[in-house]
């Protein structure tokens, strides 16, 4: 019900904020993708930091709703401003997934404000300069990254795989043991289709990353997709990114692809036992951020930057983003460590360290390889 | 104003409903599957095939098998109802046969999610029995799952009508095969059953029908390969927006539908003459 309710919410709050704007250069309105978890976020930790920090302004926080879904509403919002030659837009940050980062910056709708805040500098990942093929040097700061990882139980791996080679062979030796949800089932059994074809396709990996796309290199994934196909004999197919959670508390399944955060949730809330462990693989998994953006034509700026510049600080990062919700951070890990109790770093960053995820956490390919490789595991790997 | 203008507009409102509310979007559907690129062609249906068929077979499989069970077994319920002789059992089983028709599909998909798993409820009471070892206990969220759920919650509604019907049925043919010496299996299968045939019929197509077009069953408990066609077509709008080869795929989806519908209406107007 709630996420039914929310983008109705979100709206209606959208066009009531429209219809009373402009609001004083005081108010900073944020509008973020996202679950409901996303506007607590904001509301309950991020605003009375900012309310505090800089007094007699206030953060009103307005959720577009769960997915990809959310994301495209603030990029229809964008649209409409724009057709409609506003002056100054009712948007002063924005959170979005980084696919929709591309069409923003194609219709000139963002500024680039990376180099004028501190926290510009902390940023290490790639993913904060390419957005699925395209370039977003400057106009982007990654409020979180999410990152998919092999999940396993030590009590039956005790030596865990650490490339994707190695896992294929662990599942050849151990059959049904490895289970993941397909393409069809949740993004974590995209996550590691996308990685089985960074890692034994004939092409390029980093061209499925970051373009252009050429119909030729979708047909070199052939032998990938072969052996793909008799690895998933070989294993067990769960219902879902919590259907794999689920094998693998029950002890069904010993090994599996899954998202890290829900990982470490499952693991706080007592469903999975506290001994499992998560793997990065090489040559990679992907991952996605979320990322902040600031339209070029926000009323307030200087006050956006400033709390996109609070927001990706380093004790925000730990407090908020690492300790709160297990995202990984936006900005480089080890500005973050320093203020994080060791306990929680190392719940984070025992198993996945900070170099593997500069090393193995990769982004997702850009769109029409993502669609062409989910036809071709269609028709080659499970026809 | 002539009556029959008034008539026409008396029912105009519910035939606007209908209109907007059912045909348009329907034949958008339709039209939909045929649209490619921005063209017009059959490329959806060919995708559609060369990437579909073994989950357009196996909802076909699925669904006819489930429909096949569901009707035994609303037959033996309905059977057993009208000729048990023990009522307490019969008190029994009356009270308790309706309670799955109550559970949204969405809840039988959790439900048995949990209960037929691997180390589910299920092996857990049997290896407790002693009638299996926990080495052979095996995962049911396959196309076993699948059609335990559809058996499960559509049984009811079958053997409702089923067994309503058999109660209108005139006893005295009973009485009378019963006096002949006639075994209640025999009258079961000889002379109820025979009598009832058209409800039977009617509550397997509608069953028939309500089965192809669950989503959430196939999603929670084998949204692999192959799964059911309502499993592809939520796929293949998530995953590329392509409504094409969606529509195409519920078009397919539609066709075999019709095909049940058809053999219900063959055998119906057979009966008649």
């Amino acid at each position: 019900m709630k996420s039914l309710l929310a983008p109705a919410l979100a709206s209606a709050t959208l066009l009531l904020g429209f219809a009373a704007a402009p609001a004083g250069a005081a108010e900073l309105t944020v509008i973020t993708a996202g679950d409901q978890n996303m506007v607590d976020y904001v509301n309950q930790y991020l605003a009375p930091l900012f309310e505090k920090q800089y007094p007699g302004n206030t953060v009103r926080v307005v959720g577009t709703g769960p997915g990809d879904a959310g994301s495209q509403k603030i990029v229809e919002r964008f649209d409409a401003q724009d057709k409609a030659g506003s002056a100054t837009w009712d948007t002063d940050v924005a959170v979005v997934h980084e696919k929709f980062v591309g069409p923003m910056i194609k219709g000139n709708y963002l500024e680039s404000y990376r180099d004028r805040i501190s926290s510009g500098k902390l940023v290490s990942r790639a993913n904060a300069d390419m957005a699925l093929g395209t370039k977003v040097t400057g106009y982007v700061m990654p409020m979180f990254n999410s990152q998919t990882a092999i999940a396993y139980n030590p009590a039956l791996v005790p030596n865990p795989p650490r490339s994707y080679a190695e896992i294929a062979q662990w599942a050849k030796a151990h059959p049904k043991q490895f289970g993941y949800n397909g393409i069809k089932g949740g993004a974590s059994g995209v996550s590691f289709v996308m990685g089985w074809i960074y890692a034994f396709g004939d092409g390029d990996a980093a061209k499925l990353m970051n373009g252009p796309f050429e119909e030729a290199e979708t047909k070199k994934w052939d032998a990938a997709f072969a052996s793909l196909r008799d690895f998933t004999k070989n294993a067990t197919l769960t219902p879902g990114n919590a259907g794999t959670l689920d094998l693998l508390s029950r002890g069904e399944i010993a090994m599996g692809p899954v998202w890290v955060d829900m990982f470490y949730s499952w693991q706080a809330d007592g469903r999975l036992p506290p001994d499992f462990k998560l793997v990065l693989p090489a040559p990679g998994m992907p991952g996605q951020p979320m990322h902040y953006v600031i339209p070029a034509k926000s009323a307030n700026k200087d006050l956006a930057e400033k709390f996109v510049e609070l927001a990706t600080s380093p004790k925000v990062q730990a407090q908020g983003i690492v300790e709160r919700f297990n995202w990984y951070p936006g900005i480089d890990a080890k500005y973050v460590q320093a203020e994080l109790p060791d306990a929680v770093w190392k719940k984070l960053f025992t198993s996945v360290t900070p170099e593997d995820l500069a090393a193995y956490g990769k982004p997702f390919p850009i769109a029409p390889y993502n669609s062409a490789i989910l036809e071709a595991y269609e028709r080659q790997a499970t026809n | 104003m002539p009556p029959p203008l008034l008539g026409l507009l008396l029912v105009l409102p519910a035939l606007v409903v209908v209109l907007l509310l059912f045909v348009v979007p329907l034949g958008a559907s339709v039209a939909g599957a045929f649209v490619v690129g921005d063209g017009v062609g059959l490329g959806n249906f060919v995708k559609t095939f060369a990437l579909y068929t073994p989950d357009i077979v196996f909802t076909v499989l699925i669904v006819s098998l489930s429909t096949a069970l569901i009707g035994t077994f609303a037959i033996a319920i309905g059977g057993y109802l009208t000729l048990g002789e023990n009522p307490r059992a019969v008190a029994i089983l009356r009270w308790l046969y309706r309670w799955p028709m109550f559970i949204p599909f969405i809840v039988v998909g959790q439900v048995l999610r949990t209960f037929l798993a691997k180390n589910g409820l299920m092996n857990n009471v049997l290896i407790a029995a002693g009638l299996i070892t926990p080495l052979d206990a095996a995962s049911f969220l396959d196309w076993r799952g699948i059609v335990i759920a559809f058996v499960w919650k559509q049984t009811p509604f079958v053997a409702l009508l089923v067994a309503g019907a058999m109660a209108s049925v005139d006893r005295g043919t009973i009485e009378a095969a019963r006096n002949l010496g006639a075994s209640r299996a025999r009258i079961l299968v000889e002379i109820l059953v025979p009598q009832v045939a058209t409800t039977l019929m009617v509550s397997l197509v509608l069953s028939f029908v309500t089965m192809m077009s669950v989503l959430s069953v196939p999603l929670m408990i084998n949204a692999q390969s192959p799964t059911m066609i309502t499993a592809d077509i939520a796929f293949r709008i998530n995953a590329y927006g392509d409504y094409g080869v969606a529509n195409a795929l519920g078009l397919v989806s539609l066709a075999i539908s019709a095909c049940a519908a058809i053999v219900y209406l063959r055998h119906s107007v057979r009966e008649r003459t």
